[in-house]
């Protein structure tokens, strides 16, 4: 796939990473104390706890190693100095050069095919001599 | 079960009856449109140009110009992402209601991520006619030397075969 549509599935990737971060990390998280008129939240098993903590790890993990990812892929871009007329400009030059390329084959493609007709008819004018030539005894 | 009949077809077709006798008695074709054009409700142009983010309402947050670093441009927008993300998270753990304003943030980011990609499109587009161009004179270059060499390789085995008759004809004259 070319870099730029690299790019572009690496921003939605970015994208789809963060909102699923923020969406698991609010639908799992543990209920918290917001004010003190309130009684603790019930305890939960630590194992939730435990894993929650590791999964907010991951998918932070995850989402920091996608932007290093996009910041890679934006250093390899071959971004060749030229503003647009520079590009223009060496089109035109590569045009130029192919059009005198394409009339130098040409000339011989044409001279080419003069010598080869040449060397039938010779071939053909060599074969019926030969053929007359033979007598038949 | 009741099933329709196919709508008519449309009434120019009374206007070609004579076509085959006389092919200029026809209407000519609708000539090509030019400009924008609506297609079902919906507004078209001919015209294939990326549209800038202003005109479809979106800020933008890269600095205008005639040249743009567009690596520099993409990593500091990558930055300022990385960032809000961090942002909306700090929101949603202090105050969650006020979430709505960084959301809008983190999207407005990517659509200016996305324009400045599409926006690169152009420029890979000519690099690829560079290419293509360069590779074609590769080409026709080899194609010319080649038929040069093999020009040179018949006349060359004409000039021997001439040799080798010459030198048969002669000892066949003799005999």
């Amino acid at each position: 796939m070319d870099i730029i549509s690299q790019l572009q599935e690496q921003v939605n990737t970015i994208a789809s990473l963060a909102f699923n971060t923020f969406g698991t990390l609010q639908r799992d998280s543990p209920p918290v104390r917001l004010s003190p008129n309130y009684p603790e939240p019930p305890a939960n098993p630590t194992e939730d706890a435990e894993n929650f903590a590791e999964h907010a790890k991951l998918v932070s993990a995850a989402l920091v190693k996608a932007a290093k990812q996009f910041d890679a892929l934006v250093a390899a871009l071959p971004l060749a100095e030229g503003g647009e007329e520079a590009q223009l400009k060496r089109i035109a030059e590569l045009q130029a050069e192919n059009d005198a390329v394409g009339q130098e084959l040409q000339r011989q493609l044409e001279a080419a095919e003069k010598e080869l007709k040449e060397v039938r008819e010779l071939f053909s004018q060599a074969a019926d001599n030969c053929l007359n030539l033979k007598k038949p005894d | 079960m009741a099933t329709a009949t196919y709508p008519p077809p449309p009434p120019y077709y009374k206007l070609y009856k004579d076509y085959l006798q006389d092919p200029k008695s026809a209407p000519e074709p609708p000539p090509p449109i030019e400009g924008t054009y609506i297609c079902y409700g919906g507004n078209y142009t001919t015209d294939d140009i990326l549209p800038s983010l202003e005109d479809q309402g979106v800020r933008q947050l890269y600095p205008k110009g005639p040249n743009i670093d567009y690596k520099k441009e993409l990593r500091s927008l990558n930055r300022e992402l990385q960032l809000h993300i961090l942002e909306l998270a700090d929101i949603l753990v202090e105050r969650p209601s006020q979430y709505a304003r960084r959301v809008e943030d983190i999207s407005l980011i990517f659509k200016n991520l996305h324009h400045l990609l599409n926006s690169l499109r152009p420029h890979q587009a000519r690099a690829t006619l560079i290419h293509i161009l360069e590779l074609q004179i590769q080409r026709r270059k080899q194609a010319v030397e080649d038929i040069k060499r093999r020009r040179e390789e018949a006349q060359r085995l004409l000039k021997e075969s001439i040799g080798t008759l010459e030198d048969t004809g002669a000892s066949f004259v003799l005999k």
